[in-house]
């Protein structure tokens, strides 16, 4: 094998490890990415059926990419191809009367304009305009104060600060107050303030607190709305599902002239006089480089280099951490489009939610702290072979469900007969809205928490990396006094959703840990 | 018609925070009147005789966190007000063990070893960080919160102050401080705990009072709520009113009454008078009237503004604002006569912590579950309470060889469901009645023989608390202590300087910063901001001038 030092050797080709190759590579940097499946894609890729048809095994939607980092890598070009649908949301209800929303705009199944329509608007813009307020974050490194006041990159970065405080200033004094108000409430109360405890609510406190280990009465669940919105809050659905939009990023790496190893993990991180030197891979090899980035756990990026080179306190805020995964992912196999009473076939391939209240929401949640499944789960589905053809055959479809509240530590462990009561709970579930879908099913695929855990390393299988809670952002993600990607010893750099400015397909945490390690001037 | 006096201010409601602002305006020189619609004065810091000849603090029941500023200020300990604190507390589980908190160092480092070594090194850490964290907050407590939207030179001087403090802590405890007021209690005892049963013990007083889990985010804030205190210069301790919880407020009264104040009970406010956007004065239920330019009400903020001024003096932003402020109603109490003091097998005969408060609940799971049970309107089958038997301390509380004891139970839903239905009314004697002896059998499991000693209980629900003291859903604090509604948000954004849309009107009660307990913080800073705007900021000395 290549006897080459590289530049900078990358660990995980998820999102976020290709996003940072590629950032660095297109700074003519040589980079190698290290995958321990057999293909890259993480928590966005591909799961085929027996059948072959492609059900998209973790995430399903895209919905926060980043358009900054989608341009800088060229991902949508005709390098790196991908193609979206934007899709619109129902809310359903067992009674048919259903709720869609399009953007910003509510209306019934039916056609009727939602009674709570103009209100709706309104909140949900203005959650809008907050979260592009606070996307101007996301791309630069978390506002420290590491430095001092005397310190140039310090004031760099609280200047950034400066300018959200003057972008808020400038709303007016009105929408100011209001954002300082609702930026640390939850979802539940800003929602239900305003709308009835009915479905629509029911779908912006799900959308607030999917994948986060939070009902929507925790304080903290706006701002992981708001984190979600950060793109406008549109929902897309990758033609050629979620493994399109992995391929994407590295076709993008591949064409920035990183190269890739798949099919090996890493065992170690190679620390020469506190400098990060390469990694040792599970056959032994070890391959050489002038820095390192991690796409794993916060936790698991400290222990391949070894705790050792940490101090003690922050060995004690790794294992702190709160990550626990809160999603599971149940795939089915139907034998032919299931049908949902009072839905048209062009809405039943929208995103469907089961959420039909706020309060439903948080009662789902409640277990979920006691280690076990929720009696009535909080669901996220979309059929994405009703958008995309190609993905099934046979007129067979593909249901993709996301169930909210799974805990990873559930009570008596996640072995085949708890998988199987998840299944029959979510099919359960199901019925109550597309009456005779289980007898659609051919195949099944599940994912718990555990199981996302066992296949991507995710901590806890959690979809963020670690706890999206306020105390667990900006300039304390992942921990304290660990903000700026750099992770112990010199060239060693966090790059992954642990990292900020968090989870989702967003790109952002590997580019601006790339790009941090540039300006740090380790290359 | 009644009376027609005129004052220069009038303080409608006799509370701990009214009583205070009263004080501080009486001794600045002007002529002040109070307004209570009970026949007795003290809001919910009262001491009352229920059972003939003992005397329960049936509202709020221990005190630390009046700021020993303002007990100075106002020289209450000449008008009889005597603190006696008391040492540890316990937690009993129900294999007949117990966790005693005892505040001499080396018996609690001993006592948590019989529980868990590790813990013993991680409470070192745990009491640093909290200490550290309520030095940091103390300093605000007895400032306005800055308005950030404001480039008025005080807003900006406040802003600098905290920018200064924060700054002043370094990059590393700003960090920390930051984590800390947004973590959950749960959390925060689980990065440092190990035992059940110590974290459970901590983090009652993450809860006490809110409309939160344990594991909501922002409870570790709460906990501050419960440590920032002090009795005598020592932080974190808590003591006894001599007396009952009543003391302060009659210490509070006597005050008021010597600088020159008039006291008016019996007629609570039917309507705040307004003329052309100008308070003037206060329409009792009884029809008397009492005009001043200054008004300033001490009940919490939706009484004020949503039952007993006129809605058209208010702009409709601010009216809204109001009816989203958040009071939940979470907690009950009972106050037990009792024939003799009862027995706690589990512990060493005349153990120092059964002098102090004293709790059943053995995890933070069980604490959790009890807030779910509230969520749905229920009280909890296994309710987390705050014991406590005062006249051990303090024998006037209860005839010689009888004693009193307070059980502060979290949580007790204001608008309890019953067949579906969720309302107030659903309490009645029954459901009281079942209230009761869901505690009585918690109770059980520390002092098995506690009904048997029992001579008279009063169970007091969010819905008594409310129609007695007049606190809207009857919520110790005014208001949530969330972070949507503290400092420059409480109670409403824009009017968190005790100031209203009505001139001349002011909230000096917890519904205003820095929020709930009886810490007087409210009533003295909502005086001082009056005495400010009204030019007579200087007229006295000590902390309000």
């Amino acid at each position: 094998m290549s006897p080459k030092t590289y530049d900078a050797i990358v660990i995980g080709g998820g999102h976020n490890g290709l996003a940072a190759a590629a950032t660095l590579a297109r700074k003519g940097k040589s980079v190698c990415v290290i995958e321990q499946n057999d293909s890259c894609g993480g928590m966005a890729r591909n799961a085929a059926f027996a059948s072959g048809a492609q059900a998209p095994q973790i995430a399903h939607l895209l919905y926060n990419l980043n358009p900054k980092v989608a341009k800088e890598l060229g991902i949508g070009t005709s390098k790196a191809p991908l193609l979206t649908k934007e899709l619109p949301t129902v809310s359903l209800k067992e009674d048919g009367d259903h709720v869609v929303i399009h953007g910003t705009k509510a209306r019934l199944a039916s056609g009727a304009i939602h009674p709570e329509a103009a209100t709706y608007e309104e909140l949900i813009s203005r959650l809008i305009r907050f979260a592009a307020l606070l996307g101007q974050l996301s791309t630069k490194s978390p506002p420290s104060l590491d430095g001092g006041l005397t310190d140039l990159a310090t004031l760099g970065e609280l200047a950034g600060l400066a300018k959200l405080g003057l972008d808020l200033k400038r709303m007016g004094k009105k929408e100011m107050r209001e954002f300082l108000r609702v930026i640390l409430s939850n979802i539940y109360d800003l929602t239900l303030d305003e709308l009835a405890d009915d479905a629509l609510a029911g779908a912006m406190t799900a959308d607030a607190v999917r994948g986060a280990y939070a009902g929507p009465r925790s304080p903290g669940t706006v701002f992981s709305l708001m984190y979600r919105l950060g793109q406008g809050g549109g929902t897309q659905l990758p033609i050629g599902g979620m493994g399109a939009v992995s391929r994407a990023f590295e076709q993008a790496a591949r064409a920035a002239g990183v190269d890739i190893l798949t099919g090996k993990g890493v065992t170690r991180v190679l620390v020469e006089e506190d400098r990060a030197a390469g990694v040792a891979l599970s056959d032994g090899e070890v391959l050489k480089a002038r820095a390192v980035l991690s796409n794993a756990g916060p936790k698991a990026t400290m222990m391949l280099a070894g705790a050792e080179h940490y101090d003690v306190e922050a060995v004690r805020r790794m294992r702190n951490q709160r990550c626990k995964g809160t999603a599971a992912k149940v795939n089915l196999l139907l034998k032919s489009a299931p049908v949902f009473p009072g839905l048209s076939a062009e809405l039943t391939a929208g995103r469907l939610l089961i959420a039909p209240s706020a309060t439903y929401v948080e009662r789902a949640f409640n277990p979920a702290k006691y280690g076990e499944l929720p009696s009535d789960p909080v669901i996220e589905l979309v059929i994405p072979s009703l958008t995309d053809p190609s993905l099934a055959t046979d007129n067979q479809h593909i249901l993709s469900a996301v169930v909210s509240f799974v805990p990873h530590g559930l009570e008596g462990g996640w072995d085949k007969s708890a998988q199987d009561r998840l299944v029959a709970l979510t099919l359960g579930t199901l019925e109550k809205y597309s009456p005779g879908i289980s007898d659609l099913v051919l195949e099944q695929q599940v994912m718990s928490p555990a199981d996302i855990e066992a296949a991507t390393g995710a901590p806890g299988g959690h979809w963020h990396h670690a706890e999206m809670g306020i105390d667990q952002i900006l300039t304390v993600r992942p921990a304290n006094g660990m903000a700026h990607y750099r992770f112990g010893p010199v060239g060693y750099y966090l790059c992954g959703a642990g990292a900020h400015p968090g989870g989702d397909v967003t790109g952002v945490a590997g580019r601006n840990s790339a790009l941090q390690l540039l300006k740090d001037g380790v290359l | 018609m009644g009376q027609h006096d005129r004052y220069d201010a009038i303080v409608a409601g006799a509370g701990h925070n009214g009583l205070t602002t009263a004080c501080y305006l009486a001794k600045a020189g002007l002529k002040v009147l109070v307004v209570e619609k009970n026949d007795w004065i003290g809001g919910a810091a009262v001491s009352r005789s229920l059972h003939d000849g003992w005397t329960y603090s049936n509202c709020s029941y221990v005190c630390s966190l009046l700021r020993r500023e303002i007990v100075r200020d106002l020289e209450l300990p000449k008008y009889g007000l005597q603190v006696i604190p008391y040492e540890g507390g316990a937690s009993f589980t129900r294999d007949g063990d117990y966790f005693a908190y005892m505040s001499d160092h080396d018996a609690l480092r001993r006592e948590m070893a019989r529980h868990s070594a590790h813990d013993v090194d991680a409470y070192e850490r745990f009491s640093q960080t909290v200490i550290r964290q309520c030095r940091f907050i103390r300093p605000f407590l007895l400032r306005n919160a800055p308005d950030p939207t404001s480039i008025k030179p005080r807003d900006i001087s406040e802003l600098l102050f905290l920018v200064k403090q924060a700054h002043g802590l370094g990059a590393k405890e700003l960090g920390e401080t930051l984590r800390f007021w947004s973590m959950s209690i749960g959390d925060f005892l689980d990065e440092h705990f190990e035992s059940d049963l110590i974290k459970a013990h901590i983090a009652g007083a993450g809860i006490i009072g809110t409309g939160l889990g344990v594991y909501s985010p922002g409870t570790a804030y709460v906990l501050l709520h419960h440590y920032m205190g002090d009795v005598d210069g020592a932080i974190g301790a808590w003591g006894f009113a001599r007396g009952g919880m009543g003391a302060i407020s009659n210490a509070l009264g006597a005050c008021f009454e010597e600088a020159g104040g008039k006291i008016v009970m019996g007629s609570g406010v039917d309507k705040f008078l307004v003329k052309d956007g100008k308070a003037t004065g206060v329409a009792l239920e009884n029809g008397d009237e009492y005009y001043a330019p200054i008004v300033a009400s001490n009940m919490d903020v939706k009484r004020t503004f949503l039952q007993h001024t006129g809605q058209e003096h208010l702009p409709e932003d601010f009216t809204k604002a109001v009816k989203r402020f958040k009071i939940r109603g979470s907690s009950g109490k009972l106050n037990i006569a009792l024939d003799a003091l009862p027995k706690f097998p589990a512990a060493p005969k005349g153990a120092p912590f059964l002098r102090g408060d004293m709790h059943c609940s053995e995890s933070l799971n069980e604490l959790e579950r009890a807030y779910d049970d509230w969520k749905e309107g229920r009280w909890s089958q296994n309710p987390y309470f705050d014991m406590l038997i005062p006249s051990q301390i303090d024998p006037t509380m209860a005839p010689p060889g009888k004693h009193m004891m307070t059980v502060f139970v979290q949580y007790a839903p204001y608008d309890l469901e019953v067949n579906g239905v969720r309302s107030g009314t659903n309490w009645t004697d029954e459901t009281r009645k079942s209230f009761a002896e869901c505690v009585f059998d918690k109770l059980e499991q520390a002092c098995p023989d506690i009904r048997s000693k029992t001579l008279h209980a009063e169970i007091r629900t969010p819905l008594d608390i409310e129609n007695e003291v007049g606190l809207t859903e009857g919520n110790i604090f005014q208001g949530e202590l969330t972070f949507d509604q503290l400092l420059f948000n409480r109670p409403v954004p824009g009017y968190a300087q005790y100031d209203t849309p009505i001139s001349g009107m002011y909230i000096v009660g917890s519904s205003a910063h820095p929020g709930g307990g009886v810490m007087a913080a409210p009533g003295a800073n909502a005086a001082k901001e009056i005495l400010r705007n009204t030019g007579k900021g200087r007229a006295i000395r000590g902390y309000a001038a």
